[in-house]
């Protein structure tokens, strides 16, 4: 619960809370800025602000070079099919250890994110050769499995921590009324938990959209998304900065908006559900 | 969220029904069924994986992964070389500063910010904004900001102030910290919104009654509100960890390692010796000692947090 303060102190500490916000905000507005500049403009100085002459022709320069299309298509495909994958297989996980919890569910929720933690280049190779195997090295099918697994912990730490909230009772009742266990978790336990299935699959559209470690290995031209478009920008050409700019600017401005419109949904599934 | 205090009610619980139905094992073998994809997953990807590669890190596999056992050579060779050294050192480095500072300003900032502050929603996603950017955009932004060149330190030179200096990314000694702070920036908003939300959780009768008993508001802060946020702490500190052993992407865009070997770290010493160096070997024997330092640090904490309150 917030304290009360005097309006004074108040309006002190909004002003201290947006020049923060502004200091954060910053990059990604420069950013942004200078993807309409022309290159002379970018690295001029002083710097211009917002005097400037404003310009389309980085955007225009770098959908030539590359298909800007093709990537964010990726990137779609990529980020939501993982995301469904995993809250498929996450849903009936959650469900049972938060209804029907055993001695060890503590211990296996920890030992799952636990996994988190572990060094992402230690099961490369291995994954590497399954691909190869299985002729899923730079397609989107292979990304998206691999994504749902590395999100997979969170997804099911995050649902469990909803699905809890809800009272085993009502449950129970349906239970009572002979529904069956799909028709358990299909129609009584879904709708209730909609909220918190929303905010788990936007924090994990998110995670995926940005995942880069592995999407940048295990891809090319062929899967690769927005996070490969970005990257193939940064090492040649370092010295263009409004065209890194732009392209920059193409591949956070889905997410930023998207980030946007469901600050709600955000800030509760990014605090996993602790604001009451 | 809260692993830490989960063991109770869900104890309660199935000791409550437990005693309606007789048999352990097969009670409610649906909920066993449900776990299965998960459990498969985990296992088959995370354990089978690791396996393999601390059974091939006792090879001599070059381009190919193949048999040949060579013990601990691969182990020697590590821990000779310089860059490995380096690279450890510098994710020791990291790893310290970006937990302390991480809790530090996130904490600060959500105690300074838990006052009904106009338009909070909207500053909180333009905190979390960060959060929703892929490291390479991050590194490649913070790349430029810390340009000598174009950057910050151009900019308050202008100013007048021209001795100023700031240019962490020439400069091996604090390169490190040229990437921390584009790694403090991407990481804080999200805790802080965390911490935020844990604050938010705490009934104001409490700060009431530390008024009254005349307890300081630093006082009340250390002694009573941290303590009753443990959980939100715990949330925090797998987020922070998880972040750092993912510690990769950010040097790849924001430095390449360098300047010369000054901002190599552990897991881009693994790419390189398996993908650049064709020395499979070594790479699993680096992924190893990852592995390795990682549950030293887990398993006492693991321990602590969760297996002592089990008999409890």
């Amino acid at each position: 619960m917030a304290r009360s303060v005097t309006p004074r102190r108040k309006a002190m500490f909004t002003i201290f809370a947006w020049a923060i916000g502004l200091i954060i905000f910053f990059p990604i507005l420069w950013t942004i800025l200078t993807s309409f500049k022309t290159e002379a403009d970018a690295i001029a100085y002083p710097p211009k602000f917002l005097f400037f002459n404003w310009t389309l022709e980085n955007y225009v320069v770098v959908q030539e070079r590359s298909n800007y299309m093709h990537y964010l298509w990726n990137s779609v495909v990529i980020a939501g099919g993982s995301t469904i994958l995993g809250i498929i297989v996450a849903v009936p996980a959650a469900w049972s250890m938060a209804f029907v919890p055993s001695a060890r569910t503590k211990d296996i929720l920890m030992w799952m994110l636990s996994t988190k933690m572990l060094p992402a280049v230690g099961v490369l190779y291995p994954m590497y050769l399954i691909f190869i195997k299985l002729g899923w090295l730079d397609t989107k099918i292979g990304l998206v499995v691999v994504l749902m697994l590395i999100n997979l912990p969170i997804i099911i730490w995050m649902l469990y921590t909803y699905f809890k909230e809800i009272p085993g009772e009502i449950l129970e009742a349906a239970r009572m009324d002979g529904a069956s266990l799909k028709e358990e978790i299909l129609y009584v336990l879904t709708p209730m938990a909609i909220p918190g299935i929303a905010s788990t699959i936007l924090l994990n559209v998110i995670l995926a959209w940005n995942e880069s470690f592995w999407t940048l290995n295990l891809t090319a031209a062929n899967a690769g998304p927005l996070t490969a478009f970005i990257a193939s920008y940064s090492s040649p050409e370092g010295l263009f900065y409004a065209k890194l700019s732009a392209a920059s600017t193409m591949a956070i401005a889905p997410i930023l908006i998207m980030g946007w419109f469901s600050q709600k949904q955000l800030v509760r599934g990014l605090t996993f559900g602790a604001v009451k | 969220m809260t692993i830490a205090e989960q063991g109770r009610p869900a104890q309660g619980r199935s000791a409550a029904s437990s005693g309606k139905r007789p048999s352990r094992l097969f009670r409610n073998p649906m909920s066993k069924i449900a776990s299965i994809p998960m459990i498969f997953t985990a296992v088959v990807i995370f354990l089978g994986g690791t396996v393999w590669t601390v059974i091939y890190s006792f090879t001599s596999s070059g381009l190919l992964p193949r048999l040949n056992w060579v013990g601990l050579a691969q182990y020697d060779r590590l821990w000779t070389s310089r860059k490995w050294i380096v690279s450890i050192e510098n994710l020791g480095i990291y790893g310290i500063c970006s937990l302390i500072g991480t809790l530090l300003i996130a904490f600060t900032l959500a105690a300074l910010l838990d006052r009904k502050i106009r338009g909070e929603d909207t500053f909180r996603t333009i905190f979390l904004y960060p959060f929703a950017l892929s490291f390479i955009v991050t590194g490649l932004v913070w790349q430029w900001i810390l340009n000598p060149e174009l950057g910050l330190q151009h900019i308050v030179r202008g100013l007048g102030w021209t001795t100023f200096n700031f240019d962490p990314l020439n400069n091996p000694s604090i390169v490190m910290y040229g990437l921390l702070i584009a790694g403090l920036w991407q990481g804080t908003g999200l805790i802080m919104c965390i911490m935020l939300a844990g604050l938010r959780g705490i009934d104001e009768d409490i700060w009431k009654a530390a008024r009254v008993d005349g307890i300081g508001t630093v006082k009340t802060y250390i002694r009573i509100i941290i303590p009753m946020m443990r959980p939100v702490f715990v949330t925090s500190l797998v987020l922070i960890g998880a972040g750092i052993v993912k510690l990769y992407d950010l040097v790849v865009a924001q430095t390449s390692g360098g300047p010369g070997i000054s901002s190599e770290v552990p897991a881009k010493y693994v790419m390189t010796a398996m993908f650049g160096g064709q020395n499979l070997g070594q790479g699993f024997a680096a992924s190893t000692m990852m592995l390795v330092t990682v549950v030293i640090i887990l398993i006492p904490w693991a321990y602590l947090e969760f297996g002592g309150k089990k008999r409890g």
